[in-house]
């Protein structure tokens, strides 16, 4: 187990930072970005997402993955409901194992987070196949690896405004 | 990292699993009411106006790259493009001035014949807002909707030819359903024959199905819109046929095409008009024998 990692004193979490954390993970989604690099680009909402859920279990919860999960339906022109259903189910799952996922060190967080991603995107395509859409292949489950080799990067640069040498 | 850590002396809210049931409860409730029955509409109108200056702000440092970027071309360039630009005008306008003969022509003839004549709306030029990144669909965004009386049904088209149809109108936005998109069924004809066939959209490319054996198609042949539907006008390119394959063993051929217009990669789009109203079908005799499977009629949503 990783309590080798130093455990820093850390300033408290402002309401206002989760806020623009997530209206910046909105605007990344929204970038009309040159096509095909959908293909690989991994969902920053739910990555956001994740973090917060594992952070803050207090603060971000499932209620709130459902909203964010409205946001990004309307965001992405898809179906209402397709993902605050995979986001409510993944921040669920996140949650009931917060405690352990948060002794983990990054690297074993990474990988968590890549079962929660791929169970996230399993989710999206039973929905969107059973309201009768055609399989997109095995490619749509690229972004979730790519999520996961983000995610130590993501924390570290969602730490920087918190630590306390850091102003 | 662990500052959440801290022992919880008070838990707050309902448990994270009655908030799951409460969530995966309303969130499928959603998809069944949108899929199902499109109840969702007002609410994403309202979202989606909200989200609309978020995407002008998405948009505007992109635009500023461009812009920058046109300020520093090569004046080779410019020049290159505009003697470019100039042949291709040229030709185009003797092709205009000979369209506009032929189009009078047509419509004398029509008058004399007592057929309506067509309609001639000039096009709404759009742009790309954005593609929506969910692979399952194949629509996009453009910056004009019911503020510039756009209506679900519209054509859509890029300097190549059919992109696809407005499905969509919300208050600034439309939405527009690419030709690939599954479901999405255009009636076409090839171009040389005039043989009538319905392109399907299959969901990343188009293909013809129930097409006989015996029909007359060639690889490269160009297929046009019909025009039968009332909704697109006639003659507008589609896709070109890029492999036919003839199985003896089954009842059609296997016609696969490729879009002409640049589906996923246009900026600038124009919305046409919808056809003229054509009068309703007459109503067909009632068979009483056993229920026939209609077919889905081609503006499905």
């Amino acid at each position: 187990m990783s309590f080798d990692r130093p455990k820093e004193l850390l300033k408290p979490v402002k309401r206002r930072f989760i806020f623009m954390t997530f209206l910046l993970a909105v605007l990344v989604e929204m970038v009309p970005l040159p096509h095909g690099s959908t293909r690989w680009l991994p969902d920053f909402i739910s990555l956001v997402l994740l973090y917060w859920v594992i952070n803050q279990p207090r603060r971000v919860n499932v209620g709130l993955a459902f909203l964010m999960g409205l946001v990004a339906d309307i965001a992405t022109a898809g179906m209402l409901g397709q993902h605050a259903l995979a986001y409510s189910v993944t921040a669920y799952l996140a949650l009931s194992r917060q405690r352990q996922l948060i002794m983990f060190n990054l690297g074993q967080q990474a990988l968590s987070v890549l079962a929660l991603m791929l169970c996230n995107q399993s989710i999206m395509v039973v929905a969107r196949m059973l309201t009768g859409a055609a399989f997109v292949g095995w490619s749509y489950f690229l972004p979730p690896l790519i999520g996961a080799l983000l995610w130590p990067l993501l924390t570290k640069l969602l730490l920087l405004p918190y630590r306390h040498h850091s102003v | 990292m662990d500052f959440a850590n801290t022992p919880s002396f008070f838990r707050s809210g309902p448990k994270p699993g009655t908030r799951l049931f409460l969530c995966a409860l309303a969130s499928i409730a959603l998809l069944v009411g949108d899929s199902r029955y499109g109840l969702m509409e007002q609410a994403r109108d309202g979202m989606s106006l909200v989200l609309y200056p978020l995407q002008r702000v998405v948009n505007m440092p992109l635009g500023m790259v461009r812009h920058f970027g046109d300020y520093f071309t090569a004046q080779a360039d410019l020049k290159n493009e505009n003697d470019q630009l100039r042949t291709r005008q040229l030709e185009m306008s003797a092709r205009l001035a000979r369209l506009e003969t032929v189009e009078r022509e047509l419509n004398e003839l029509r008058q004399l014949n007592s057929i309506k004549a067509t309609r001639t709306d000039a096009p709404q030029l759009a742009e790309t807002l954005y593609t929506g990144r969910d692979p399952f669909s194949y629509k996009i965004i453009i910056d004009k909707g019911a503020d510039a009386n756009l209506q679900p049904g519209q054509p859509v088209v890029d300097a190549h030819g059919l992109l696809g149809q407005i499905t969509r109108v919300q208050p600034l936005t439309a939405e527009v359903t690419l030709i690939i998109d599954k479901n999405q069924m255009v009636p076409v004809m090839i171009a040389r024959t005039g043989e009538r066939a319905i392109l399907y959209g299959y969901g990343g490319g188009v293909e013809i199905r129930y097409l006989p054996l015996h029909a007359d198609v060639r690889e490269g042949d160009s297929i046009v819109t019909s025009g039968i539907d009332g909704l697109y006008q006639e003659g507008t390119p589609v896709a070109r046929v890029s492999k036919v394959e003839r199985n003896a063993g089954a009842a059609f051929s296997r016609i696969t095409t490729e879009p002409l217009a640049g589906v996923q990669q246009t900026r600038y789009v124009l919305v046409l008009q919808q056809k003229g109203q054509t009068p309703p079908r007459p109503a067909e005799p009632v068979v009483p024998v056993k229920k026939t499977k209609g077919k889905k009629p081609a503006d499905s949503e």
